[in-house]
């Protein structure tokens, strides 16, 4: 990463880093749960339901970390862009509670 | 759980996925085909179990591509609109019978079969994003049919970013395949929020996913891309082919035993 593109190569940093953490973690938690469950059933599949909450949750906390980098960079508009996309997958979730 | 078919998913998603890498594509497109036709699993069942893949594969994927390629601004102001078409999609998830849907995705794999002949060429006006209203329009359709049939639905944001957009080639499979995961998250929660991802589904294509897009990237296959992507645009008229049978009430392949 060049230091005169840090504004936005950073993000492009931050957002490629919690991807790829975050998809070891869920898919261990995923691989865990599934062995788990061979063995002694209703626990490992928990833990595997809980690795698929996180995968489903990934994509929902990059758009968060995008809006937060926007609001500390002053860009208002990508602000209100980036929270207006976290408002429709939280309206989603919120609808198939229901 | 049973095992045989937890491994049988494994084997399917990891399969595809590492195909689907090598072409430069999410395996989505094949998962709910496979798992509704030879698994004799519920739409609704193997859509949820797709959704979860094509995030998993999008997101394991992501981190190489944000490194110069993928346009992180264009794609939050794009998945305004692909979410807005997640969530019309789960509203009519509910609705729309069973046989619709097999023919809604027969039709999307004979356009990904003729997407996959027709090279994509780099226009030469290539520079500025244009056509954004047109490009919206395409990207809330795109979210709409991800939501229905759970797959990416990278048939329609490639088109979207090639033609109306006027990205370079590598430029727009980057940023719609980091579209991808936010697209199918905001249909995937609603489905997960109803209790219709199932585990013991979910969880072992989950995964095949990740570790079968990991490989495919690794792996370089001796077969020119000519006919590599004849070979598939085969298979995805054979598939469509059995959508349209079972859009009628006819499978080819008897009850799993």
């Amino acid at each position: 990463m060049k230091a005169e593109t840090a504004t936005s190569g950073q993000l492009e940093g931050l957002l490629g880093r919690l991807l790829h953490y975050g998809t070891l973690a869920a898919s261990g938690l995923v691989a865990l749960g599934l062995a788990l469950s061979v063995a002694s059933g209703p626990l490992g599949l928990g833990i595997a339901a809980a690795g698929i909450a996180l995968f489903i949750l990934l994509p929902a906390l990059r758009v968060t970390v995008m809006l937060g980098f926007f609001l500390r960079a002053g860009d208002y508009r990508y602000s209100a862009i980036a929270a207006l996309v976290l408002l429709i997958i939280s309206f989603s979730f919120f609808i198939g509670t229901r | 759980m049973q095992i045989g078919l937890g491994l049988w998913l494994f084997a399917v998603a990891l399969g595809t996925s590492m195909l689907g890498g090598v072409l430069g594509m999410a395996s989505g497109i094949f998962i709910v085909p496979v798992l509704t036709m030879f698994g004799r699993i519920d739409m609704h069942t193997a859509v949820g179990a797709s959704l979860v893949s094509v995030i998993a594969c999008s997101c394991a994927s992501a981190a190489p591509f944000l490194k110069g390629l993928t346009n992180v601004r264009l794609a939050i102001l794009l998945e305004t609109a692909t979410t807005s078409g997640a969530l019309c999609g789960v509203f009519l998830a509910g609705w729309i019978p069973t046989q619709y849907l097999f023919l809604l995705f027969a039709l999307i794999l004979l356009l990904s079969a003729q997407q996959m002949l027709a090279r994509r060429k780099d226009k030469d006006d290539a520079s500025s994003v244009q056509r954004l209203p047109l490009g919206m329009t395409l990207m809330y359709g795109a979210g709409l049919i991800s939501a229905l049939l759970g797959i990416g639905s990278g048939v329609l944001k490639i088109p979207a970013l090639d033609t109306a957009l006027r990205l370079p080639i590598k430029v727009s499979s980057a940023t719609s395949n980091f579209m991808i995961g936010v697209t199918a998250a905001a249909s995937a929660a609603a489905y997960f929020a109803r209790g219709e991802i199932v585990t013991s589904v979910a969880a072992p294509v989950a995964l095949g996913s990740v570790v079968g897009a990991a490989l495919g990237a690794r792996i370089l296959i001796n077969v020119p891309a000519q006919r590599l992507r004849l070979m598939f645009s085969v298979i995805l008229v054979i598939l469509a082919a059995q959508m349209l049978l079972a859009a009628f009430g006819i499978n080819p392949f008897g009850p799993r035993s």
